[in-house]
């Protein structure tokens, strides 16, 4: 099954953007590799759709920071676009290994880090063992989202 | 003055000194912390990415724990408050998702209502009365000059983060931590690119070394303002600037290293905790020179 991503993002604001460049000429993810870029995604999604852009591996390089639709004279929620497009890509797949790996440890523990020897470490700062997370509550409310859609875990 | 305390993942298992100097300092400064059996929050840079409706569900999760003990929540993390705070937010507002987020916890015996609200510790010390106690415990100063990296999550998008702050052209740009810091008798001090990413999730998700190569070039802008020391309200972006560094200085032989401090540290030492008691000991970067040379070991 595949999200329909324009219930994430109004499709009409894609057309408020005039490429002026902005968003990616402040994009750190895009100076130091080989990104996609927010204009570059907007114009693909303009005129190929977005089927062809949720294939790009280049979706991925991003540093989640923001600063594209803070800059944008347009104001177009260009991050809710970005979620929607790689919540789709990874439906289908298109998911970095780093990524996939990290939230099948977020499923099964609870937690996004490995815990181990902690009890140890803790107290070398004075503080007491960490509570235990809910975990069968979370891994009974992650089946109910589906996760297990996009990820097994 | 009480909190529920979300630790999150990063600092209680990898930076648990942050936990202890949050602790104590907000002992000394009046502000009562419960610990709850807190789950992931989770990362707006990870699972948000992959499946928005778990993201929400587990960050309502993590919401009615609070709410159930009628707490609101501090966090100490700039990805777990965009997350709590953007959920939080969203789960307000929409009255469909609402009810679908409520469908699946009530299986769980939890109901979201949207009663409580989520900070970040440095909003938490940000308040006057606790600025005051601050000043009035205050044993020493800590003449350092000092760069400030607020972390893009903290308070980007902004009209979420900070929608009563907005400017005319809807802007936002922190200046807090700055304030806070000055209060303790260090010099903040500007440099380009202070608000850009410190490349984080860049290198957790695509590629390590793009990651670290922001890092760099920000460190570059760092030191030509000749900043001593780097002030950080995130673990992510604090793992990025002490282990950059140390992957960077492999790499190029001449790279001069600044020591990167999490806020509540450099809090500690100004009310007199020795380094070790707010855990600056087991930092990559060492701090130990530049602390010496204003009299603090």
């Amino acid at each position: 099954m595949t999200v329909k991503i324009w219930n994430f993002f109004p499709r009409q604001a894609l057309y408020e953007c005039y490429q002026c460049a902005r968003c990616t000429g402040s994009c750190p993810a895009l100076e130091v590799a080989p990104a996609l870029g927010p204009r570059e995604t907007i114009l693909k999604c303009l005129n190929l759709g977005h089927d062809q852009v949720v294939e790009d591996e280049r979706l991925w390089v991003c540093c989640t920071c923001n600063v594209c639709e803070d800059r944008c004279p347009q104001k177009i929620p260009i991050s809710d676009l970005l979620v929607a497009l790689r919540n789709s890509a990874a439906r289908r797949g298109n998911i970095p290994d780093k990524l996939g790996i990290a939230i099948e440890l977020l499923a099964k523990t609870g937690r996004s880090m490995i815990v181990h020897q902690l009890d140890e470490m803790r107290a070398h700062h004075g503080l007491e063992p960490l509570l235990p997370v809910p975990i069968d509550e979370i891994r009974e409310i992650f089946k109910k989202t589906r996760l297990d859609e996009v990820i097994e875990f | 003055m009480k909190y529920a305390l979300y630790l999150g993942c990063a600092i209680p298992i990898k930076y648990p000194g942050f936990e202890a100097a949050t602790r104590k300092v907000c002992e000394r400064l009046n502000i009562d912390l419960v610990d709850l059996p807190f789950a992931c929050c989770p990362p707006p840079t990870s699972l948000k990415m992959v499946h928005y409706d778990s993201w929400l569900a587990l960050a309502a999760l993590n919401l009615c724990l609070a709410e159930e003990q009628g707490l609101d929540v501090m966090t100490l993390c700039s990805g777990c408050v965009n997350t709590l705070k953007e959920a939080n937010h969203t789960l307000k507002k929409s009255d469909s998702k609402r009810r679908k987020i409520n469908r699946i916890l009530e299986e769980q015996n939890h109901h979201y209502k949207g009663t409580i609200e989520v900070t970040h510790i440095l909003d938490v010390l940000y308040q006057d009365t606790v600025i005051e106690r601050l000043i009035k415990e205050k044993v020493r100063d800590i003449p350092v000059k000092i760069g400030c990296h607020y972390g893009c999550h903290y308070f980007r998008p902004p009209k979420i983060m900070y929608p009563e702050e907005l400017s005319e052209s809807e802007s936002y740009v922190p200046v807090r931590m700055d304030h806070l810091l000055s209060i303790i008798g260090m010099e903040p001090t500007e440099y380009s690119r202070k608000f850009l990413c410190c490349g984080s999730p860049l290198g957790a998700n695509a590629d390590q070394d793009a990651g670290y190569a922001i890092v760099k070039e920000k460190l570059r802008h760092i030191r030509e303002r000749e900043i001593e020391a780097l002030s950080v309200i995130c673990p992510s972006c604090f793992e990025q600037f002490d282990m950059g560094q140390i992957a960077l200085s492999r790499k190029f032989k001449d790279l001069v290293k600044v020591p990167t401090f999490y806020l509540t540290q450099l809090i500690g030492l100004s009310l007199g905790m020795s380094p070790k008691e707010v855990g600056t000991d087991v930092h990559r970067v060492k701090s130990k020179k530049l602390l010496e040379s204003i009299g603090i070991s």
